[in-house]
């Protein structure tokens, strides 16, 4: 059973107004929102209402123009904070192209001073967790959309993050593939007990949230209440090794 | 080490950038260590010509103008179909056919007082100063009433060394090859250094003896010297050459006389005000530096130098700031292009500032291999420089060869004053790679990939993570 008592995040009278010359494009409009440790988040809506700037904020990758985002009564943005509690997972991977999927990995844990023997064990152990051990050497153009991806979740998660922010993971993916990365990402999440809070516009991912929220012309709406601790999971966890 | 990974794996990703940058930089550098190279050639050159003429470790030199000769003043000699006449100062005698004149002269320089050099000596910042003749021996045979051609006289330059200073003067530059040099007690010998050339072309040896100004000196050593300049044929004592030379505009002896005063002094930054106290010792001499005296060079090799010192300079500098404004333009496009993958890396919480440094890394590997190729493209310059150059030819003042004969009618004469001679001589262009234009390669390469990674770090620092991350790479 999660421990779903602490609140992780806590956003007050957010807002979030991007300008572009004399047009003012309110992306993010007078969001409260509480957040709570280990809960699955998915948050829905069309393309351009919000969902990815919301996300941003709670990565502390932007800064809201209104109100405050507050992760452990942390400022997000602060690199520290950043660099040791937050996994990003993005539609597009955005691995690096010149490395290779262990690098790939492993550029997630520099900014962690660790010593390279615990780097290459941890980065072997995390693309093992996905299935990846023997594609380490690969670079991301020879890897399919599926296993880029994988490496991307490889890489959110060797540092062992608090919550992993995941921007529409499944959307360059096909179906058999998106049910494979949603089921990683559930059983991951089972797993670390992490906070997974996860943008997308399609249903069939959001639904297997705990709790869903709608972001429609910048305010979030939160539509399925918090569900009982007590709720059962039907992923396949097979797929995810110990960590 | 991830940072070299990274760099590496980048590196050959964009191996053709980063080969054009190399190459543009490699260009410029290479540019500039060829010109320096050739500069140095110059610079050796022109350093070879000025120790001839001067001597190694003098830093100013102390001349006179020669003063014209009033009325009928002077030395003069005629030559007549029935022999010749000696005047001196207006007074002449009658030289019978089969006469010998040698006359020991100083047709260049005028004397100066020997005390000045005692004074230039005791002047604040002089470390020495040390005199010297520089003479000319001009022997003529009086033809016979029957001649049918004028003879042609014999000169032979002369150097009047101070023993005790043999260091400096022209003969510091010599390099002794048989006998001895000059001792303290050689001061009132008859003993002479000969130019190895000039022994051979007189079959001169050791111990053999050469006339001049009617003495007979004893050959005490031979010297090899660098021809560029013209160096003296023979070196004598000074106090021999005081006791023997004559001033050919009055037909004084020279006597506790020199021409030359060579002074060194303490410090480069000493020579202008050490030249103005000079001038003050002696208000009528000419004192010129190191820098005067390169200023008197002419020919190809003042060419060389303006060349290498104006033009070659700039051009270098142009090169390398069109390389360093391409290097900059490449690199800060290709930042433009990793504009995303910085915003990842700031999103896994990298700093602006590893991010700088890896950005910087590249360029400057980058600049390192344009160096090295730059080290390299240099030396091949230089090479090119030293096959096709032809030898570089100065024209530099010399002590006039004296008197010579006319060819004109009977009735011939000739005077023992002459205008300064210039003699031009061929020097070698030995262009070389220097430890110094080495370095400054390296340094030059580390500063262009510098200049060209930190515009392109900036740029990477100061992105916004969010921005970054919407930005199609």
């Amino acid at each position: 059973m999660k421990d779903v008592d602490n609140i992780a995040y806590r956003l007050s009278g957010v807002s979030k107004i991007y300008r572009k010359g004399n047009r003012v494009i309110p992306a993010v409009r007078g969001l409260d929102l509480d957040i709570r440790e280990g809960e699955w988040l998915a948050v829905q809506g069309k393309t351009g209402h919000g969902k990815t700037t919301l996300l941003q904020l709670l990565g502390g990758l932007d800064a809201p123009t209104e109100g405050s985002v507050t992760f452990d009564g942390k400022d997000p943005a602060a690199r520290e904070v950043r660099a040791r509690s937050f996994g990003f997972v993005f539609q597009t991977f955005n691995l690096i192209p010149t490395l290779s999927a262990r690098e790939n990995v492993e550029a997630a844990l520099i900014p962690l001073k660790m010593i390279a023997s615990e780097r290459r064990r941890r980065v072997a152990q995390a693309l093992e967790s996905v299935d990846l051990g023997d594609r380490a050497q690969h670079l991301p153009a020879e890897l399919s959309g599926g296993q880029q991806q994988r490496v991307a979740i490889a890489r959110a998660l060797v540092k062992d993050p608090r919550v992993l922010l995941a921007d529409e993971p499944t959307g360059n993916l096909d179906e058999d593939t998106r049910d494979e990365i949603v089921n990683l990402l559930e059983s991951l999440w089972r797993e670390h007990g992490i906070t997974l809070i996860l943008v997308s516009h399609d249903s069939t991912v959001v639904r297997r949230a705990q709790r869903i929220g709608v972001m429609s012309k910048g305010r979030l709406t939160i539509r399925q209440p918090y569900p009982p601790a007590s709720r059962a999971f039907t992923s396949d966890t097979d797929t995810v090794r110990k960590w | 080490m991830f940072f070299l990974t990274y760099l590496r794996r980048e590196l050959r990703n964009r191996m053709r950038q980063a080969v054009f940058i190399a190459l543009g930089l490699a260009i410029g550098v290479g540019l500039v260590v060829t010109v320096m190279g050739a500069s140095a050639g110059v610079r050796n050159a022109q350093g070879k010509v000025l120790a001839s003429l001067y001597g190694i470790g003098t830093d100013l030199t102390v001349t006179m103008k020669p003063a014209p000769p009033t009325g009928g003043g002077g030395t003069r000699i005629m030559v007549t179909p029935s022999g010749g006449q000696d005047c001196v100062n207006g007074t002449c005698s009658e030289i019978g056919p089969g006469s010998v004149i040698d006359q020991l002269s100083s047709f260049n320089n005028g004397p100066i007082d020997e005390d000045d050099v005692s004074e230039i000596a005791r002047l604040r910042d002089v470390t020495n100063a040390v005199g010297g003749l520089q003479l000319t021996d001009n022997r003529i045979t009086i033809p016979g009433a029957n001649a049918t051609t004028m003879p042609q006289p014999t000169s032979t330059s002369v150097d009047g060394t101070d023993v005790a200073h043999a260091g400096y003067g022209p003969l510091a530059s010599a390099r002794l090859t048989e006998g001895r040099s000059f001792t303290g007690t050689d001061a009132d010998r008859n003993g002479a250094l000969v130019d190895a050339n000039y022994a051979i072309a007189h079959g001169l040896t050791l111990n053999s003896t050469i006339t001049l100004a009617h003495t007979k000196f004893t050959v005490i050593g031979i010297l090899s010297q660098d021809e560029a300049a013209s160096p003296p044929d023979v070196y004598i004592p000074l106090a021999r050459a005081q006791a023997l030379a004559t001033n050919p505009a009055t037909g004084a002896s020279l006597k506790n006389q020199v021409t030359t005063i060579y002074v060194t002094a303490a410090s480069d930054s000493d020579i202008p005000l050490i030249q103005q106290e000079i001038q003050r010792v002696v208000p009528k001499a000419t004192v010129s530096s190191s820098a005067n005296l390169a200023s008197q060079v002419t020919g190809s090799l003042a060419s060389a130098a303006k060349l290498a010192n104006d033009l070659g300079k700039w051009l270098a500098i142009l090169v390398l700031i069109a390389a360093f404004a391409l290097a900059s333009l490449l690199t800060s496009a290709a930042v433009s292009r990793r504009v995303r993958e910085f915003g990842t890396l700031k999103a896994l919480g990298w700093s602006g500032g590893r991010i700088v440094g890896q950005v910087l890394g590249e360029s400057v590997t980058t600049g390192i291999i344009g160096g090295l190729a730059g080290i390299g493209f240099g030396f091949a310059g230089v090479a090119i420089i030293r096959a096709v150059a032809h030898p570089l030819t100065a024209s530099i003042p010399v002590a006039s060869t004296g008197p010579q004969t006319q060819t004109a009618g009977p009735g011939q004469q000739f005077s023992s004053l002459q205008s300064p001679a210039h003699a031009t001589v061929s020097v070698p262009m030995s262009a070389s790679v220097t430890v110094t234009a080495i370095v400054l390669a390296v340094l030059l390469a580390i500063a262009g990939g510098l200049l060209a990674g930190s515009l392109g770090g900036w740029r990477a620092a100061r992105l916004r993570p969010a921005t970054a991350l919407q930005k199609i790479g």
